[in-house]
């Protein structure tokens, strides 16, 4: 689906995905649907590792990359990924993180380079505005 | 919704329960259909409205059975053990994700999620640790192995090391999840077996539990997840009752007697927010398993006809700002669940929403059991609600709900079917998004979320919850005071470590002819199961049996998107 012109407050290409094993897809499936919604075309990818993530990337060329982790294993994935997109020159696509993310782990995120995080709770409001500033800026 | 504008704000929707069951104001008589004597039997009777024992919690109190599962065997050990001190009396033990989809804790994917989410579990030795010093005949252990693919390795390592231990198999009481649905639709992961594959294996599992397991439920049916997926409850209950019915006629179509085939299934459901509605589900489930076993399947035997459930409270529904109020959340749905005549329970901890629950949270959390058990009274009379009319006129349209429901899985040939087709995956997903819009809009309150508290978050609002994202950020999230689940140090590579104890120990030639055996049974259509059993006692890891079962079984795309 291509991005409605006008007034929709995002446009662009959002490829969104799983990270490791995690097994829940309820946030992210909602998340996707929002970002369609507001306006973004969305690429889910379902599970990805950094490798196949990095990929899709590099093929699709998106204005956000959006990932999802309930599991606990966001440092660790984050980590690979944000090497892997440096790695292949492609640093500059802005990466954004939702779902079960204690607040004590946002400084290491954000030091990795993650442009956000939307912890549990989030209304889909926020996302989209926060979103918008990160693609506007 | 007015929180831009200063306007007062609506009051919450009362009109409807959660799923838009119309609710009475004030319900009366006229509330109740005729005949009602008959739709509820006595407690202990058919249809078993009122529950399946004739004095309820009086003579068999529930099962106060916490989940936990975390890093190694052995640290997961040490939190059974501390819950079985301080008063737990069964076990709930849960896998990490990779050990729930058998995949090698030494498989790159794997990496991030050893020991998080559940316990790492890669060979028989592992269940060694797991429940070493606790009394296998005397306690029972429900194995939360979801997806079938790990069911049954699960449950074949659990075996070898009970065995091990000299316990006679046939002494063995205990739970396996196992689960079709949570593997095709429910949870993803790369790599899912196809529907029907996955439903062959759940119930070469269940056959092989008829024949040689006899205090074992093989099947769980797990409502619950369903639920936190994002069906209502009306759907959660649907599914349920359609997955139970679809288990129970292969069983029996395998040669398994009805009286032997039936009571291998029992059942796991949620307890929500709307309590009523919840109470409404849970008695509705009994009656209409009950007449499903008795009119459909012909069969009078009451062990038969009994549906049995373990609930968990919503997980769904816990905040991660002011988690304590988790608590409260907690409480008030387990109650629902006791209302509601559960047979086991586990109630939430207020940090779900964070993180793996911290051993504090863990015990308030199953002295919250032993408060509503103990202290309460609600325990000493069975289905107190009964023959309330609000609750009977609730339990009434819930069934006529969830029979439509059935019918159409039915009409589209079965569970399977439906999941193979999307049509699971799209209703739960749908219900989802709307339910996440209804919170959005403020049709829907969430304290701490968009309603309830202001910029201190010591006050109330005078009963005018703020709405919306305006509500939501005055929350201050530096109330939260939960200290996040730290994984272990090392977890990664103490598993690694004992995978390749294993290989060094056995002889790769007979467990390679052990694992050609399994992938010759999946291909023949034979029941797996014996041949499982056959593979771990050859020593074969987790990983190289969900290898097999992947390669022949096939590997299935989730059509989630």
């Amino acid at each position: 689906m291509v991005a409605a012109a006008g007034s929709s407050p995002l446009s662009g290409k959002a490829v969104v995905a799983k990270l490791g094993m995690d097994a829940h897809w309820r946030g992210v499936i909602v998340v996707a649907h929002a970002l369609r919604d507001a306006g973004m075309e969305v690429v889910y990818l379902g599970h990805a590792t950094p490798d196949q993530l990095v990929a899709a990337v590099v093929q699709e060329d998106p204005a956000l990359v959006g990932l999802s982790s309930l599991s606990g294993n966001h440092l660790e994935e984050c980590r690979a990924v944000l090497e892997g997109l440096r790695s292949a020159g492609a640093e500059g696509v802005p990466v954004v993180i939702g779902g079960t993310i204690p607040p004590s782990d946002e400084p290491a995120l954000a030091e990795m380079g993650v442009s956000g995080v939307f912890g549990s709770g989030t209304p889909l409001r926020t996302i989209v505005d926060r979103i918008a500033v990160l693609l506007d800026a | 919704m007015s929180d831009h504008t200063g306007e007062p704000h609506l009051p919450p929707p009362m009109h409807t329960t959660a799923s838009g069951i119309p609710m009475p104001a004030a319900a009366g008589p006229s509330d109740v259909a005729p005949g009602l004597e008959e739709r509820l039997g006595r407690p202990g009777e058919y249809p078993f409205t009122r529950g399946i024992h004739p004095e309820m919690y009086r003579t068999r109190p529930w099962t106060f059975r916490q989940l936990a599962g975390f890093a190694t065997a052995a640290d997961t050990n040490k939190r059974y053990r501390m819950l079985l001190d301080r008063g737990a009396t069964g076990i709930n033990g849960v896998f990490d994700y990779p050990s729930l989809r058998a995949v090698g804790s030494d498989d790159a994917r794997a990496a991030s999620d050893v020991g998080r989410g559940g316990v790492a579990v890669d060979v028989a030795d592992d269940f060694d640790d797991l429940f070493a010093a606790i009394p296998l005949d005397r306690v029972s252990v429900s194995l939360v192995s979801s997806q079938p693919v790990g069911a049954a390795p699960h449950l074949a390592m659990y075996l070898a090391a009970a065995e091990r231990r000299g316990y006679d198999r046939r002494a063995l009481a205990g739970t396996s999840q196992n689960d079709f649905l949570m593997e095709t639709a429910i949870t993803i992961a790369p790599e899912a077996l196809p529907p029907a594959a996955s439903f062959r294996v759940e119930c070469d599992v269940a056959e092989f539990c008829a024949r040689e397991l006899p205090r074992w439920n093989p099947i769980s049916v797990t409502g619950y997840n369903y639920r936190e997926a994002g069906a209502d409850a009306p759907l959660e209950l649907a599914l349920t009752l359609a997955h139970g019915r679809a288990a129970a006629r292969e069983l029996i179509g395998r040669g398994l007697a009805p009286e032997v085939a039936l009571p291998k299934i029992s059942f796991f459901l949620d307890a929500h927010a709307d309590f009523f509605e919840e109470i409404a589900k849970f008695r509705a489930a009994r009656r209409m398993w009950a007449r499903f076993v008795a009119e459909d399947l012909g069969v009078s035997d009451p062990a038969a006809q009994k549906f049995r459930f373990h609930v968990q409270t919503a997980g769904v529904t816990a905040t991660a700002r002011l988690p304590h109020l988790n608590i409260a959340r907690s409480a008030i749905q387990a109650l629902s669940a006791v209302l509601g005549g559960t047979q086991s329970l586990h109630v939430d901890a207020y940090d779900e929403a964070l993180s793996i629950p911290s051993e504090h949270a863990a015990l308030i959390a199953l002295h919250t059991q032993h408060v509503l058990l103990w202290e309460t009274g609600v325990a000493g009379s069975a289905d107190p609600l009964g023959g309330s009319y609000l609750v009977e006129h609730l339990t009434d349209a819930m069934e006529e709900r969830v029979a439509a429901l059935v019918d159409r899985i039915e009409g589209m040939g079965g569970l399977v079917a439906a999941t193979e087709a999307a049509w699971v995956h799209t209703e739960l997903s749908k219900r989802a998004f709307a339910d996440q819009q209804k919170l959005e809009d403020g049709r829907r309150l969430v304290v701490g979320i968009n309603a309830g508290l202001d910029d201190d978050g010591a006050r109330g609002t005078g009963g005018v919850p703020p709405t919306g994202a305006a509500g939501a950020a005055k929350i201050d999230p530096g109330h939260v005071e939960v200290k996040p689940f730290e994984l272990p140090p090392g977890t990664l590579e103490a598993q690694r470590r004992r995978i390749d104890a294993v290989r060094a120990r056995r002889s790769d030639t007979a467990t390679a002819a052990a694992l050609e055996t399994l992938g010759s049974a999946c291909t023949d259509g034979v029941n797996v199961m014996p041949s499982v059993v056959a593979a771990v006692a050859a020593d074969a890891t987790l990983g190289e049996i969900g290898t097999v079962l992947r390669d022949r079984l096939g590997r299935w795309h989730f059509p989630l998107w």
